[in-house]
Protein backbone atom coordinates (compact mmCIF):
# COMPACT_ATOMS: atom_id res chain seq x y z
CA UNK A 1 0.00 0.00 0.00
CA UNK A 2 1.18 3.46 -0.97
CA UNK A 3 1.36 6.34 1.37
CA UNK A 4 1.25 9.62 -0.43
CA UNK A 5 2.87 12.87 0.49
CA UNK A 6 3.68 16.08 -1.50
CA UNK A 7 7.08 17.92 -0.82
CA UNK A 8 7.40 21.87 -1.04
CA UNK A 9 10.38 23.16 -1.64
CA UNK A 10 9.87 26.54 -0.96
CA UNK A 11 13.66 27.15 -2.33
CA UNK A 12 12.30 26.57 -5.57
CA UNK A 13 8.85 28.37 -5.23
CA UNK A 14 8.72 31.93 -7.30
CA UNK A 15 4.83 32.51 -6.46
CA UNK A 16 3.12 32.57 -10.38
CA UNK A 17 0.48 30.78 -8.68
CA UNK A 18 0.50 28.45 -11.88
CA UNK A 19 -0.40 26.04 -9.56
CA UNK A 20 -3.66 27.54 -8.28
CA UNK A 21 -4.83 28.42 -11.55
CA UNK A 22 -4.01 24.67 -12.67
CA UNK A 23 -5.91 22.92 -10.06
CA UNK A 24 -8.82 25.34 -10.23
CA UNK A 25 -9.00 25.41 -13.78
CA UNK A 26 -8.71 21.37 -13.96
CA UNK A 27 -10.79 21.03 -11.26
CA UNK A 28 -13.95 23.50 -12.09
CA UNK A 29 -13.83 25.30 -9.27
CA UNK A 30 -16.49 28.16 -8.34
CA UNK A 31 -14.76 31.32 -8.36
CA UNK A 32 -14.58 31.49 -4.67
CA UNK A 33 -13.12 28.22 -3.99
CA UNK A 34 -9.31 27.83 -4.02
CA UNK A 35 -7.61 24.38 -2.41
CA UNK A 36 -3.64 25.38 -3.23
CA UNK A 37 -3.01 28.95 -2.23
CA UNK A 38 0.28 30.56 -2.37
CA UNK A 39 1.01 33.52 0.25
CA UNK A 40 4.08 35.37 0.64
CA UNK A 41 6.45 35.69 3.56
CA UNK A 42 8.00 39.02 3.70
CA UNK A 43 10.25 41.01 2.93
CA UNK A 44 11.92 40.81 5.66
CA UNK A 45 15.18 41.49 7.41
CA UNK A 46 16.98 45.51 6.35
CA UNK A 47 18.34 46.39 3.44
CA UNK A 48 20.60 45.10 1.77
CA UNK A 49 19.87 41.73 3.41
CA UNK A 50 16.47 40.94 2.46
CA UNK A 51 14.54 38.11 1.84
CA UNK A 52 11.19 36.87 0.67
CA UNK A 53 9.27 33.81 -0.10
CA UNK A 54 6.74 31.91 -1.61
CA UNK A 55 4.50 29.47 0.27
CA UNK A 56 2.68 27.00 -1.55
CA UNK A 57 -0.59 26.22 0.77
CA UNK A 58 -2.67 22.86 0.38
CA UNK A 59 -4.69 20.27 2.35
CA UNK A 60 -1.81 18.47 4.58
CA UNK A 61 -3.32 15.26 4.20
CA UNK A 62 -3.17 14.49 7.47
CA UNK A 63 -2.28 11.44 9.79
CA UNK A 64 -4.09 12.36 12.77
CA UNK A 65 -7.44 13.81 10.88
CA UNK A 66 -9.16 16.02 13.05
CA UNK A 67 -11.81 16.89 10.27
CA UNK A 68 -12.38 13.23 9.43
CA UNK A 69 -12.89 13.43 13.61
CA UNK A 70 -15.17 16.23 13.58
CA UNK A 71 -17.17 14.98 10.32
CA UNK A 72 -20.60 13.53 11.81
CA UNK A 73 -22.24 11.70 8.95
CA UNK A 74 -18.68 10.26 7.70
CA UNK A 75 -18.66 12.06 4.66
CA UNK A 76 -14.80 13.20 5.58
CA UNK A 77 -12.89 10.19 4.15
CA UNK A 78 -8.79 9.39 5.14
CA UNK A 79 -7.97 6.51 2.87
CA UNK A 80 -5.07 3.76 3.82
CA UNK A 81 -2.65 5.58 1.33
CA UNK A 82 -3.22 8.71 3.13
CA UNK A 83 -5.72 10.84 1.16
CA UNK A 84 -8.10 12.76 2.66
CA UNK A 85 -11.10 13.27 0.72
CA UNK A 86 -14.87 14.21 1.23
CA UNK A 87 -17.53 12.16 -0.15
CA UNK A 88 -19.76 14.30 -1.61
CA UNK A 89 -23.42 12.99 -1.40
CA UNK A 90 -22.47 11.88 2.22
CA UNK A 91 -21.97 15.43 3.55
CA UNK A 92 -24.66 17.56 5.15
CA UNK A 93 -22.36 21.54 5.08
CA UNK A 94 -22.27 21.10 8.84
CA UNK A 95 -19.01 23.25 8.58
CA UNK A 96 -17.71 20.61 11.33
CA UNK A 97 -14.45 20.13 9.09
CA UNK A 98 -13.99 23.40 8.14
CA UNK A 99 -13.79 24.53 11.58
CA UNK A 100 -11.58 21.79 12.59
CA UNK A 101 -8.91 22.02 10.07
CA UNK A 102 -5.97 24.21 11.58
CA UNK A 103 -4.74 24.61 8.00
CA UNK A 104 -8.13 26.27 6.54
CA UNK A 105 -7.94 23.89 3.46
CA UNK A 106 -11.99 23.10 3.59
CA UNK A 107 -14.46 25.21 2.17
CA UNK A 108 -18.05 25.15 1.77
CA UNK A 109 -19.88 25.25 -1.90
CA UNK A 110 -22.36 27.51 -1.83
CA UNK A 111 -24.12 26.56 -4.90
CA UNK A 112 -24.14 22.72 -3.50
CA UNK A 113 -24.47 23.46 0.03
CA UNK A 114 -21.51 20.22 0.89
CA UNK A 115 -17.93 20.87 1.53
CA UNK A 116 -15.09 20.69 -0.98
CA UNK A 117 -11.19 20.20 -0.13
CA UNK A 118 -8.16 19.01 -2.24
CA UNK A 119 -8.17 15.00 -2.81
CA UNK A 120 -4.57 15.24 -4.49
CA UNK A 121 -6.24 14.62 -7.58
CA UNK A 122 -6.78 10.85 -6.34
CA UNK A 123 -8.47 10.25 -9.99
CA UNK A 124 -5.25 10.98 -11.94
CA UNK A 125 -3.26 9.38 -9.20
CA UNK A 126 -4.67 6.24 -9.58
CA UNK A 127 -4.22 6.02 -13.09
CA UNK A 128 -0.63 6.99 -12.31
CA UNK A 129 -0.66 10.34 -12.71
CA UNK A 130 0.37 13.49 -11.12
CA UNK A 131 -1.61 16.11 -9.32
CA UNK A 132 -2.86 19.11 -11.37
CA UNK A 133 -0.30 21.59 -9.33
CA UNK A 134 2.74 19.20 -9.25
CA UNK A 135 2.07 18.78 -13.58
CA UNK A 136 2.20 22.37 -13.89
CA UNK A 137 4.94 23.67 -11.31
CA UNK A 138 7.85 24.67 -14.23
CA UNK A 139 9.58 25.01 -11.10
CA UNK A 140 9.64 21.45 -9.68
CA UNK A 141 9.06 23.10 -5.96
CA UNK A 142 6.26 20.75 -5.73
CA UNK A 143 7.02 16.92 -5.44
CA UNK A 144 4.62 14.22 -4.86
CA UNK A 145 4.94 10.50 -4.47
CA UNK A 146 4.98 7.20 -2.53
CA UNK A 147 6.69 7.59 1.19
CA UNK A 148 6.52 3.98 1.56
CA UNK A 149 8.78 3.61 -1.56
CA UNK A 150 12.71 4.27 -0.71
CA UNK A 151 13.88 5.28 -4.14
CA UNK A 152 11.53 8.08 -4.67
CA UNK A 153 12.15 10.98 -4.44
CA UNK A 154 9.82 12.32 -1.77
CA UNK A 155 11.16 9.97 0.67
CA UNK A 156 14.56 11.23 -0.22
CA UNK A 157 13.47 15.05 0.58
CA UNK A 158 11.37 14.09 3.57
CA UNK A 159 14.38 12.14 4.84
CA UNK A 160 16.98 14.96 4.25
CA UNK A 161 17.47 16.97 7.30
CA UNK A 162 15.51 20.01 6.21
CA UNK A 163 12.25 19.01 5.75
CA UNK A 164 9.47 20.36 8.08
CA UNK A 165 5.69 20.27 8.99
CA UNK A 166 3.65 23.53 9.44
CA UNK A 167 1.91 23.94 12.60
CA UNK A 168 4.01 20.76 13.16
CA UNK A 169 3.06 20.97 17.20
CA UNK A 170 -0.69 20.75 16.57
CA UNK A 171 0.19 17.00 16.23
CA UNK A 172 -1.96 16.60 13.27
CA UNK A 173 1.20 15.16 11.59
CA UNK A 174 0.29 16.70 8.36
CA UNK A 175 1.84 14.46 4.75
CA UNK A 176 2.95 17.70 3.65
CA UNK A 177 6.22 18.63 4.12
CA UNK A 178 8.17 21.74 3.46
CA UNK A 179 11.69 22.81 2.64
CA UNK A 180 13.12 26.18 3.46
CA UNK A 181 15.71 27.91 2.77
CA UNK A 182 18.60 27.92 5.92
CA UNK A 183 19.48 31.16 6.67
CA UNK B 1 -7.14 42.67 8.82
CA UNK B 2 -10.08 41.99 7.01
CA UNK B 3 -10.45 38.58 5.40
CA UNK B 4 -13.33 36.49 4.17
CA UNK B 5 -14.54 33.56 6.80
CA UNK B 6 -15.56 30.24 6.26
CA UNK B 7 -17.04 29.27 9.47
CA UNK B 8 -20.18 28.90 11.67
CA UNK B 9 -23.20 31.63 11.50
CA UNK B 10 -25.53 32.97 14.02
CA UNK B 11 -27.68 30.25 13.77
CA UNK B 12 -25.60 27.64 15.50
CA UNK B 13 -25.09 30.48 18.05
CA UNK B 14 -28.67 30.44 18.99
CA UNK B 15 -29.01 26.31 18.96
CA UNK B 16 -26.06 26.58 21.57
CA UNK B 17 -27.95 28.72 23.57
CA UNK B 18 -31.61 27.00 23.20
CA UNK B 19 -29.77 23.17 23.73
CA UNK B 20 -28.03 24.64 26.62
CA UNK B 21 -30.42 26.12 28.24
CA UNK B 22 -32.77 23.82 27.60
CA UNK B 23 -30.38 21.22 29.05
CA UNK B 24 -29.94 23.17 32.13
CA UNK B 25 -33.60 23.34 33.12
CA UNK B 26 -33.61 19.60 32.83
CA UNK B 27 -30.91 19.42 35.36
CA UNK B 28 -32.59 21.77 37.58
CA UNK B 29 -35.78 20.14 37.69
CA UNK B 30 -34.61 16.55 37.92
CA UNK B 31 -32.31 17.55 40.80
CA UNK B 32 -35.23 19.69 42.13
CA UNK B 33 -37.08 16.67 41.83
CA UNK B 34 -34.81 13.93 43.27
CA UNK B 35 -33.41 16.23 46.01
CA UNK B 36 -36.46 18.41 46.88
CA UNK B 37 -39.46 16.63 46.05
CA UNK B 38 -42.09 16.06 42.74
CA UNK B 39 -44.30 19.41 41.64
CA UNK B 40 -41.70 21.65 42.77
CA UNK B 41 -40.70 22.84 39.36
CA UNK B 42 -43.73 24.55 37.20
CA UNK B 43 -45.33 22.51 34.49
CA UNK B 44 -44.51 25.10 32.44
CA UNK B 45 -40.78 25.15 32.86
CA UNK B 46 -40.79 21.62 32.93
CA UNK B 47 -42.43 21.53 29.32
CA UNK B 48 -40.35 24.79 27.99
CA UNK B 49 -37.29 22.68 28.81
CA UNK B 50 -36.88 20.11 25.94
CA UNK B 51 -39.03 22.17 23.78
CA UNK B 52 -36.42 24.75 23.50
CA UNK B 53 -33.97 21.74 22.29
CA UNK B 54 -36.60 21.04 19.77
CA UNK B 55 -36.06 24.86 18.95
CA UNK B 56 -32.11 24.53 19.06
CA UNK B 57 -32.19 21.54 17.29
CA UNK B 58 -34.06 23.53 14.25
CA UNK B 59 -31.83 26.09 14.28
CA UNK B 60 -28.89 23.20 13.81
CA UNK B 61 -30.98 21.84 10.87
CA UNK B 62 -31.43 25.50 9.50
CA UNK B 63 -27.31 26.14 9.86
CA UNK B 64 -26.65 23.26 7.44
CA UNK B 65 -25.87 23.23 3.74
CA UNK B 66 -28.16 21.01 3.33
CA UNK B 67 -30.77 21.04 5.68
CA UNK B 68 -33.10 18.27 4.78
CA UNK B 69 -30.31 15.35 4.94
CA UNK B 70 -29.79 16.18 8.28
CA UNK B 71 -30.38 13.14 9.29
CA UNK B 72 -27.02 11.75 8.22
CA UNK B 73 -25.42 14.08 11.55
CA UNK B 74 -26.48 10.78 13.61
CA UNK B 75 -23.91 8.71 11.58
CA UNK B 76 -20.93 8.59 12.80
CA UNK B 77 -20.77 7.72 16.20
CA UNK B 78 -17.27 8.99 16.52
CA UNK B 79 -18.30 12.68 15.95
CA UNK B 80 -18.49 15.01 19.01
CA UNK B 81 -21.53 16.07 17.08
CA UNK B 82 -22.70 12.72 16.56
CA UNK B 83 -22.41 12.06 19.93
CA UNK B 84 -24.15 15.90 20.88
CA UNK B 85 -27.30 14.76 18.25
CA UNK B 86 -27.86 11.53 19.89
CA UNK B 87 -28.02 12.72 23.58
CA UNK B 88 -30.31 15.57 23.08
CA UNK B 89 -32.48 13.76 21.16
CA UNK B 90 -32.57 11.65 24.34
CA UNK B 91 -32.63 14.04 26.45
CA UNK B 92 -35.99 15.58 23.83
CA UNK B 93 -37.57 12.79 24.70
CA UNK B 94 -37.19 12.38 28.21
CA UNK B 95 -37.61 15.43 28.65
CA UNK B 96 -41.52 15.28 27.75
CA UNK B 97 -41.95 12.33 29.45
CA UNK B 98 -41.17 13.89 32.62
CA UNK B 99 -43.08 17.10 31.81
CA UNK B 100 -45.98 14.92 31.54
CA UNK B 101 -46.04 13.75 34.69
CA UNK B 102 -47.29 16.78 35.98
CA UNK B 103 -50.02 17.21 33.65
CA UNK B 104 -53.38 17.08 35.77
CA UNK B 105 -55.44 14.99 33.32
CA UNK B 106 -57.04 11.42 33.75
CA UNK B 107 -55.33 10.42 30.23
CA UNK B 108 -52.23 10.81 31.91
CA UNK B 109 -52.48 7.07 33.64
CA UNK B 110 -48.97 7.08 34.48
CA UNK B 111 -48.76 10.77 36.17
CA UNK B 112 -48.64 8.88 39.76
CA UNK B 113 -45.69 6.26 38.87
CA UNK B 114 -43.37 7.97 41.56
CA UNK B 115 -40.48 5.44 40.56
CA UNK B 116 -40.82 5.88 36.66
CA UNK B 117 -40.87 10.16 37.33
CA UNK B 118 -37.82 9.79 39.32
CA UNK B 119 -36.28 7.87 36.66
CA UNK B 120 -36.92 9.89 33.69
CA UNK B 121 -35.70 12.94 35.98
CA UNK B 122 -32.43 11.24 36.76
CA UNK B 123 -32.15 10.86 33.17
CA UNK B 124 -32.83 14.21 32.76
CA UNK B 125 -29.86 15.14 34.66
CA UNK B 126 -27.07 13.22 32.80
CA UNK B 127 -28.59 13.73 29.54
CA UNK B 128 -29.01 17.33 30.24
CA UNK B 129 -25.71 17.95 31.78
CA UNK B 130 -24.01 16.24 28.52
CA UNK B 131 -26.60 18.76 26.02
CA UNK B 132 -25.23 21.90 28.60
CA UNK B 133 -21.56 21.19 28.25
CA UNK B 134 -21.24 19.26 24.75
CA UNK B 135 -21.10 22.68 22.68
CA UNK B 136 -17.64 23.80 24.56
CA UNK B 137 -16.53 20.11 24.60
CA UNK B 138 -16.98 20.39 20.66
CA UNK B 139 -15.58 24.25 20.63
CA UNK B 140 -12.75 23.44 22.93
CA UNK B 141 -11.36 20.78 20.72
CA UNK B 142 -10.65 23.07 18.03
CA UNK B 143 -6.86 22.76 17.78
CA UNK B 144 -6.42 25.38 14.99
CA UNK B 145 -8.85 28.00 16.25
CA UNK B 146 -6.96 30.14 19.60
CA UNK B 147 -10.17 31.39 21.81
CA UNK B 148 -11.46 28.14 22.07
CA UNK B 149 -8.90 25.31 22.50
CA UNK B 150 -8.72 24.15 25.72
CA UNK B 151 -11.05 23.07 28.64
CA UNK B 152 -11.72 26.22 29.90
CA UNK B 153 -14.75 26.78 26.88
CA UNK B 154 -16.32 24.26 28.71
CA UNK B 155 -16.91 25.27 32.20
CA UNK B 156 -17.84 28.48 30.50
CA UNK B 157 -20.70 26.98 28.52
CA UNK B 158 -21.81 24.53 31.52
CA UNK B 159 -22.50 27.63 34.06
CA UNK B 160 -24.08 29.52 31.02
CA UNK B 161 -26.83 26.66 30.61
CA UNK B 162 -27.11 26.22 33.98
CA UNK B 163 -27.90 29.83 34.78
CA UNK B 164 -29.59 30.50 31.57
CA UNK B 165 -31.90 27.19 32.42
CA UNK B 166 -32.12 28.60 36.31
CA UNK B 167 -33.34 31.46 34.81
CA UNK B 168 -35.70 30.04 32.71
CA UNK B 169 -36.99 28.22 35.22
CA UNK B 170 -37.57 31.15 37.53
CA UNK B 171 -39.93 33.05 34.49
CA UNK B 172 -42.03 30.08 34.06
CA UNK B 173 -42.44 29.87 37.58
CA UNK B 174 -44.06 33.71 37.87
CA UNK B 175 -45.95 32.66 34.63
CA UNK B 176 -47.54 29.77 35.82
CA UNK B 177 -47.15 29.61 39.47
CA UNK B 178 -50.26 27.03 40.41
CA UNK B 179 -47.34 23.91 40.72
CA UNK B 180 -44.72 25.63 42.08
CA UNK B 181 -43.30 25.25 45.71
CA UNK B 182 -42.92 28.75 47.56
CA UNK B 183 -39.62 27.46 48.90
CA UNK B 184 -38.26 26.84 45.30
CA UNK B 185 -39.29 29.92 43.78
CA UNK B 186 -37.60 31.49 46.89
CA UNK B 187 -34.62 30.21 46.51
CA UNK B 188 -34.07 29.81 42.54
CA UNK B 189 -32.49 33.80 42.83
CA UNK B 190 -30.16 33.45 45.27
CA UNK B 191 -28.84 30.31 43.12
CA UNK B 192 -29.19 32.48 39.67
CA UNK B 193 -27.30 35.26 41.57
CA UNK B 194 -24.45 33.12 42.47
CA UNK B 195 -23.95 31.49 39.07
CA UNK B 196 -24.19 34.97 37.63
CA UNK B 197 -21.34 36.45 40.07
CA UNK B 198 -18.94 33.02 39.02
CA UNK B 199 -19.78 33.59 35.55
CA UNK B 200 -17.78 37.22 36.02
CA UNK B 201 -15.24 35.61 38.03
CA UNK B 202 -14.91 32.78 35.40
CA UNK B 203 -15.10 35.11 32.43
CA UNK B 204 -12.06 37.82 33.67
CA UNK B 205 -10.20 34.99 34.24
CA UNK B 206 -10.76 33.30 30.75
CA UNK B 207 -9.98 36.50 28.88
CA UNK B 208 -7.20 37.38 31.06
CA UNK B 209 -5.38 33.66 30.78
CA UNK B 210 -5.94 33.81 26.96
CA UNK B 211 -4.59 37.05 27.21
CA UNK B 212 -1.18 36.18 28.44
CA UNK B 213 -1.36 32.99 27.06
CA UNK B 214 0.83 30.12 25.27
CA UNK B 215 0.44 31.41 21.86
CA UNK B 216 0.42 34.87 20.25
CA UNK B 217 -2.63 33.89 18.18
CA UNK B 218 -4.29 33.34 21.73
CA UNK B 219 -3.84 36.99 22.82
CA UNK B 220 -4.85 38.39 19.61
CA UNK B 221 -8.07 36.18 19.85
CA UNK B 222 -8.90 37.56 23.56
CA UNK B 223 -7.53 41.32 22.27
CA UNK B 224 -10.33 41.45 19.99
CA UNK B 225 -12.78 40.54 23.39
CA UNK B 226 -11.30 43.81 25.23
CA UNK B 227 -10.13 46.40 22.77
CA UNK B 228 -11.24 45.02 19.26
CA UNK B 229 -14.65 44.46 17.21
CA UNK B 230 -16.24 41.71 19.88
CA UNK B 231 -15.80 44.65 22.47
CA UNK B 232 -19.15 46.09 22.78
CA UNK B 233 -20.78 43.33 22.69
CA UNK B 234 -18.73 41.84 25.32
CA UNK B 235 -18.60 44.79 27.86
CA UNK B 236 -22.05 46.12 27.64
CA UNK B 237 -24.69 43.41 26.21
CA UNK B 238 -22.92 40.45 28.24
CA UNK B 239 -20.87 41.40 30.77
CA UNK B 240 -23.27 44.80 32.03
CA UNK B 241 -26.86 44.02 30.59
CA UNK B 242 -26.53 40.00 30.68
CA UNK B 243 -24.25 39.16 33.76
CA UNK B 244 -23.97 42.66 36.33
CA UNK B 245 -27.17 44.35 35.86
CA UNK B 246 -29.56 40.88 36.84
CA UNK B 247 -27.10 39.63 39.60
CA UNK B 248 -28.58 42.70 41.02
CA UNK B 249 -32.13 42.55 40.09
CA UNK B 250 -32.83 38.92 40.67
CA UNK B 251 -31.76 39.76 44.70
CA UNK B 252 -33.92 42.60 44.63
CA UNK B 253 -37.25 40.18 46.06
CA UNK B 254 -40.06 42.06 43.36
CA UNK B 255 -41.74 39.45 41.01
CA UNK B 256 -41.10 42.46 38.58
CA UNK B 257 -37.16 43.19 39.03
CA UNK B 258 -36.90 39.02 39.24
CA UNK B 259 -38.59 38.64 36.05
CA UNK B 260 -36.89 41.31 34.01
CA UNK B 261 -33.84 40.41 35.49
CA UNK B 262 -34.35 36.62 34.47
CA UNK B 263 -35.13 37.46 30.69
CA UNK B 264 -31.55 39.97 31.00
CA UNK B 265 -29.85 36.73 31.92
CA UNK B 266 -31.01 34.98 29.07
CA UNK B 267 -30.08 37.43 27.02
CA UNK B 268 -26.37 37.69 28.52
CA UNK B 269 -26.78 33.79 27.65
CA UNK B 270 -27.23 34.46 23.85
CA UNK B 271 -25.27 37.12 23.37
CA UNK B 272 -22.35 34.94 24.60
CA UNK B 273 -22.88 32.50 22.54
CA UNK B 274 -22.77 34.87 19.27
CA UNK B 275 -19.36 36.38 20.23
CA UNK B 276 -18.17 32.70 20.85
CA UNK B 277 -19.16 31.87 17.69
CA UNK B 278 -17.77 34.66 15.87
CA UNK B 279 -14.59 34.67 17.83
CA UNK B 280 -14.56 31.16 15.85
CA UNK B 281 -13.44 33.17 12.90
CA UNK B 282 -9.43 33.44 14.58
CA UNK B 283 -7.27 30.66 13.14
CA UNK B 284 -3.76 29.98 13.90
CA UNK B 285 -3.19 31.52 10.65
CA UNK B 286 -0.17 30.25 8.29
CA UNK B 287 2.61 32.18 7.40
CA UNK B 288 1.54 35.01 4.83
CA UNK B 289 -2.04 33.74 4.87
CA UNK B 290 -3.84 36.64 6.22
CA UNK B 291 -2.18 39.11 3.88
CA UNK B 292 -3.09 36.80 1.10
CA UNK B 293 -6.73 36.34 1.98
CA UNK B 294 -7.54 40.21 2.77
CA UNK B 295 -6.62 40.21 -0.83
CA UNK B 296 -9.15 37.87 -2.24
CA UNK B 297 -12.45 40.00 -3.30
CA UNK B 298 -14.99 41.13 -0.62
CA UNK B 299 -18.24 41.96 -1.38
CA UNK B 300 -18.20 41.72 -5.49
CA UNK B 301 -18.59 38.01 -5.01
CA UNK B 302 -22.03 37.83 -7.69
CA UNK B 303 -19.77 40.08 -10.23
CA UNK B 304 -17.13 37.26 -9.88
CA UNK B 305 -19.42 34.62 -10.14
CA UNK B 306 -21.21 36.47 -13.10
CA UNK B 307 -18.07 36.46 -14.92
CA UNK B 308 -16.53 33.34 -13.78
CA UNK B 309 -19.78 31.36 -15.44
CA UNK B 310 -19.33 33.03 -18.52
CA UNK B 311 -15.86 32.97 -19.09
Amino acid sequence: MARYAMVMDTRRCIGCHSCTAACKVNNELPTDIIYNPVTTVGPTGVFPDLHMSNLPLICMHCENTPCVDACPTGASIRRDDGIVYVDDPKCVGCLSCVMACPYGARVKNHDTGAVQKCDFCKDRVAEGKLPHCVKTCHQKARVFGDLDDETSEVFKLVNSSNATRLLGELNTEPFVFYIFEKR
Amino acid sequence: MKTKHQGWGWMLAVDFFFAGMGGGMLVIAGIIELFIGGGNTSLLGNILGPLFMCVGCGFLVLELGRPLQAWRVFMNPKAILTIGAWIMSIAIVSGFIYASFGIASDAIFWKDWTFFRQFFALVNIVTGLVVATYPGVLLGRHKGRPFWVGPGIMALFLLSSMVTGAAAHLFSGFLVSAPVSQEVLNNLPGLVAAMLFLQVVLWCGYIWIKLTGTTEAEAASAKRWLNGDLADGFKFLFLLMGTVLPLVMVLIPTILTQGIGSLLVLLGGVSMRMLVVRSGEDRTWLPGEQKYRARLPLGCEDFMKKVWDNK
